[in-house]
């Protein structure tokens, strides 16, 4: 089973970069979800791989073959792939079964041999029974698995999902990606999934692609990105989060004014603008009048004001002014609320929740 | 698996298709056109611009171009005066009997306005007009009421076939506007005439125009009821000016320079009207799951129902009826009497060897140009939706192109290519494609585009992703599903194509009659008979053509008409 090489990836659409010098390296057996907001050249990137563009520079390559270059591109039916596009694209003129058999056809498989793998995968995306109907007599999850169906039963190197959840309703959604990494545990094919939504990409994939202006900006497992989020970009597109901009004031703290922050690293620069990460829930809150228990060692104890406070259900959502600053921090803390609006609270954040990040801003 | 090979096989046999079928199209339009514009400013040597110094100075050619602007500007007017109101009953009120009107108004649209002219002459002659008859024999006096051999009656004539333009432009547009629109404005306090005024009439006002500017075009293109009309009350148009200077000895060069202003005034119509839809865009919005409450019209449902049908009884009731009692009679002025029925204009007309031959020429053109049409229209608009060349755009553009050139003008440009090396066609059927060709690709490239952009790009990719060619997809996926779309594209180029008359007229020979070129040359026979007949069979094929295209589109002809172009634009003899 051969992996995808991505190299100095660039397409251009007039004046306009959707995707510019994109590496990337997907390994044999490998679920890699490229997550970005619209316009960062995700799903360009997934139709270049498809072989349906053709790159201005870079390289594709498919184990030892090289699909795509500005020289030459295999065209898309002779790359060993499938595809599950977010229309679905099923013909409706054809039934679930013709639908499913379509890629064996093309491959002359027997037409024994056809039947059964339309069968068994029918069974897989548990969709037996529906073989003679036509997809517009399926539910929007039905169509669904049948995409599914016959992208995975002609066996390809490579699949590749462009948004494939993004029609479902809400709780349909849930229960596809479940099915989709289920599927994928099962066959274990090379696999590029495009989508916009982060929740999606951090339950299905192994490692997460996040794609800003063309480019990979980080690439990782989804509690890598999370956790360590290596720029502004990432840290703000997965999960919430406070960015508090400042400038280094010793190699492991970061000033703001009269706020200083100790953080996770100790190799900064000092004097270089530096953005700290915080997230929300890794904030703790009390109220000042209580002595309440002693802050966890080394951590940041800053006094503040709750601005507002939501209640979700499962938790609040509070803003945080802090005293003698500019900064106002979103806090998650838990149900029942334990502090109220306008109350003065102390906040401790522990150095290991605070993550430097370059600061320029983008 | 590397170098140049994959792409060549990418490119490969696809591609020669597509490019061939963008230079036919190039070749069909911009060869005719070059040649108009050469023509009408060639001189013994070099260039020169004598001709058109004579067009506008010669004085019955100025009277020929004013009689075409006033036409052309009071049949627009009163196709708005008709197909507004229209428009508005059966789209927003509780009118009885609404989709019999719409269905009417769908009769009035296909057919060929000289047909309607012929059938006024006869329900509106000064001397032997049934409707003048029974004038004079209820009121016993000696002149008659109407008489339709003159401006007025032409514009008259014009109007009650063109105000469909209006009404579809209108009907549409008010088909997107959602009621909630116009509830916004009650809820803060206005009444409905104030709601009508304020929010409504803004909103059609650019569909309004446009379908002003749409019937204006039609009736400056229009050959066929100015020359059985006009001529006869001793006043030319544009149109039926330039196919006098057809008649021996052919004045080619003043005719091309005659053609080449209505050719301009034309486009910059279109242009103006396209510019207008452009900025229609908020008028859709909210058009989608957009609820429609009727409006009631209380004590007027029963007057506003008996106008429409007042229009309806002139654009159709009253023609067809008299079609068809002339039809069966020995003479057609004379009562319906069993002295009077006959069935010898049938077989005068279906026996005669004159005829026949146009009835073959013409079906036999129909069916040829709307295969190759619907094929052609079908290839272009794959091209451009799919992007397939570079210059796709430009081949859309020249597709759409021929929508602005009047069939006498197209007539003249293709006299003047075919008549010389390379292509000597004058005189064979061939010229007569090559015309019906060019006319129709509009309304067909229009109606393929509709139907592509129906078929999502994806259910292709689906096909390629899995190990399928281009043709491949091409022939067991995109065709599959495109098929009703371009059987109904046959439909509208075969429509068209049978009752064509402006562009024949100049470019049949003796030879190659059609059947509109009979029934003009009926005419001057005086045998009215005949041309009902033949008016009937071209109308009976039309309207099974239409049955045909309404169950497989799963709609009517005038809903599926689209705001951009005048797909029926054409339609006009």
């Amino acid at each position: 089973m051969p992996g995808v090489t991505i190299r100095g990836l660039t397409k251009r659409y007039g004046d306009v970069a959707a995707v510019q010098g994109l590496e990337l390296r997907v390994e044999p057996g490998e679920l890699v979800a490229l997550l970005g907001p619209s316009g960062c050249g995700k799903t360009t990137t997934l139709r270049l791989v498809a072989g349906f563009l053709k790159p201005e520079a870079g390289e594709i390559w498919v184990g030892e073959r090289c699909l795509s270059s500005p020289a030459a591109v295999v065209p898309p039916e002779r790359r060993r792939m499938a595809m599950i596009f977010q229309s679905y694209a099923l013909w409706p003129h054809m039934t679930v079964d013709q639908n499913v058999a379509y890629g064996l056809r093309l491959a002359r498989t027997p037409r024994g041999e056809r039947d059964r793998r339309v069968a068994e995968m029918l069974k897989a995306v548990q969709l037996d029974g529906y073989g003679s109907r036509y997809p517009g007599e399926l539910s929007g999850g039905q169509q669904q698995r049948v995409a599914v169906a016959r992208a995975l039963v002609v066996e390809p190197e490579i699949l590749l999902l462009d948004e494939p959840l993004s029609n479902l309703d809400a709780n349909l959604r849930e229960e596809m990606r479940f099915e989709i990494r289920r599927l994928h545990e099962l066959f274990a094919i090379t696999t590029l999934y495009v989508t916009h939504d982060q929740a999606e990409a951090m339950v299905i994939s192994d490692r997460v692609a996040v794609l800003q202006d063309g480019r990979v900006a980080q690439i990782g497992t989804a509690e890598e990105l999370f956790e360590r989020p290596r720029t502004r970009f990432v840290a703000e597109f997965i999960g919430k989060t406070n960015l508090i901009d400042g400038v280094a004031d010793g190699t492991g703290t970061v000033a703001r004014g009269r706020l200083r922050l100790r953080v996770a690293s100790t190799d900064l620069t000092p004097g270089a603008p530096v953005a700290v990460s915080i997230r929300p829930h890794q904030i703790e809150l009390a109220p000042r009048a209580l002595p309440g228990a002693p802050a966890a060692p080394g951590a940041t104890v800053l006094a503040g004001t709750v601005v507002r406070a939501s209640y979700l259900g499962d938790g609040v959502d509070y803003q945080v002014r802090i005293e003698e600053s500019d900064v106002v921090l979103r806090v998650a803390g838990p149900a029942p609320p334990r502090v109220r609006l306008g109350e003065s609270v102390s906040v401790s954040v522990a150095p290991g929740a605070c993550v430097p990040l370059p600061s320029e801003r983008r | 698996m590397s170098g140049l090979i994959p792409r060549f096989h990418a490119m490969d046999r696809s591609a020669p298709v597509w490019v061939l079928a963008a230079a036919a199209l190039g070749l069909l339009i911009l060869l005719p056109l070059g040649w108009l514009g050469y023509m009408s400013v060639s001189a013994e040597r070099g260039v020169t611009l004598a001709h058109y110094a004579r067009v506008f100075a010669d004085p019955q050619l100025q009277k020929a171009l004013w009689n075409t602007v006033v036409l052309a500007f009071w049949s627009g007017l009163l196709s708005v005066a008709i197909g507004a109101p229209m428009a508005w009953l059966s789209a927003r009120t509780d009118l009885p009997c609404s989709r019999v009107i719409r269905s009417l108004i769908m009769a009035s649209f296909v057919t060929p306005p000289f047909l309607g002219a012929f059938a006024w002459v006869m329900l509106a002659g000064p001397n032997a007009g049934y409707l003048n008859k029974l004038y004079r024999s209820l009121t016993g006096a000696d002149d008659p009421l109407l008489n339709i051999f003159t401006m007025p009656g032409l514009i008259f004539v014009v109007a009650i076939y063109t105000f469909p333009y209006v009404y579809i432009m209108i009907a549409n547009t008010l088909g997107l506007i959602a009621s909630d629109l116009e509830e916004a404005a009650s809820i803060l306090g206005a009444n409905r005439f104030r709601v009508a005024l304020t929010i409504t009439l803004p909103m059609v006002a650019p569909a309004i125009l446009s379908g002003f500017i749409l019937s204006v075009l039609q009736a400056l293109a229009l050959f066929g009821s100015p020359a059985i009309l006009a001529l006869p009350a001793g006043f030319h148009t544009i149109t039926t000016q330039i196919w006098a200077l057809f008649h021996y000895p052919p004045k080619v060069e003043t005719a091309a320079a005659f053609s080449v202003p209505l050719l301009l005034a034309t486009a910059l119509l279109l242009l103006v009207q396209k510019r207008l839809l452009g900025r229609r865009g908020y008028a859709s919005v909210g058009g989608k799951g957009a609820q429609r409450r009727a409006i009631p019209l209380g004590a007027w449902r029963y007057p506003a129902l008996l106008g429409c049908l007042a229009v309806l009884g002139c654009a159709v009731f009253l023609p067809y009826g008299i079609l068809a009692k002339a039809a069966f009679s020995r003479a057609w002025a004379q009562p319906l009497t069993w002295e009077n029925f006959t069935l010898a204009n049938w077989s005068f007309t279906f026996l005669s060897s004159s005829t026949q031959g146009a009835i073959v020429n013409t079906l036999e053109l129909g069916v040829l140009t709307a295969c190759a049409g619907a094929g052609l229209a079908a290839l272009l608009a794959y091209v451009t939706n799919r992007k397939l060349i570079v210059g796709h755009q430009l081949l859309a553009f020249l597709a759409l192109a021929p929508i602005v050139i009047p069939g006498t003008v197209l007539a003249v440009a293709l006299f003047i290519a075919y008549t010389r090396p390379p292509f000597l066609l004058y005189g064979t059927l061939w010229i007569l494609f090559i015309a019906y060709l060019t006319k129709e690709m509009p309304v067909g490239y229009s109606q393929s585009d509709a139907t592509f952009r129906g078929i999502h790009s994806e259910l292709e990719e689906a096909g390629r992703i899995l190990g399928a060619g281009r043709l491949r997809v091409l022939r067991e996926i995109t065709a599959p599903l495109a098929k009703s779309g371009i059987i109904a594209t046959w439909c509208f180029i075969f429509i068209g194509v049978i009752r064509e008359l402006s562009a024949s007229i100049i470019l049949f020979t003796p030879n190659t009659k059609v059947m509109s070129v009979v029934i003009f040359d009926l005419k001057e026979e005086g045998q009215f008979g005949a041309i009902a007949v033949l008016g009937i069979f071209m109308l009976a094929m039309t309207f099974a053509v239409v049955a045909l295209m309404q169950t497989l589109l799963g709609r009517d002809v005038l809903g599926q008409r689209s705001s951009g172009t005048p797909a029926g634009a054409s339609a006009a003899g």
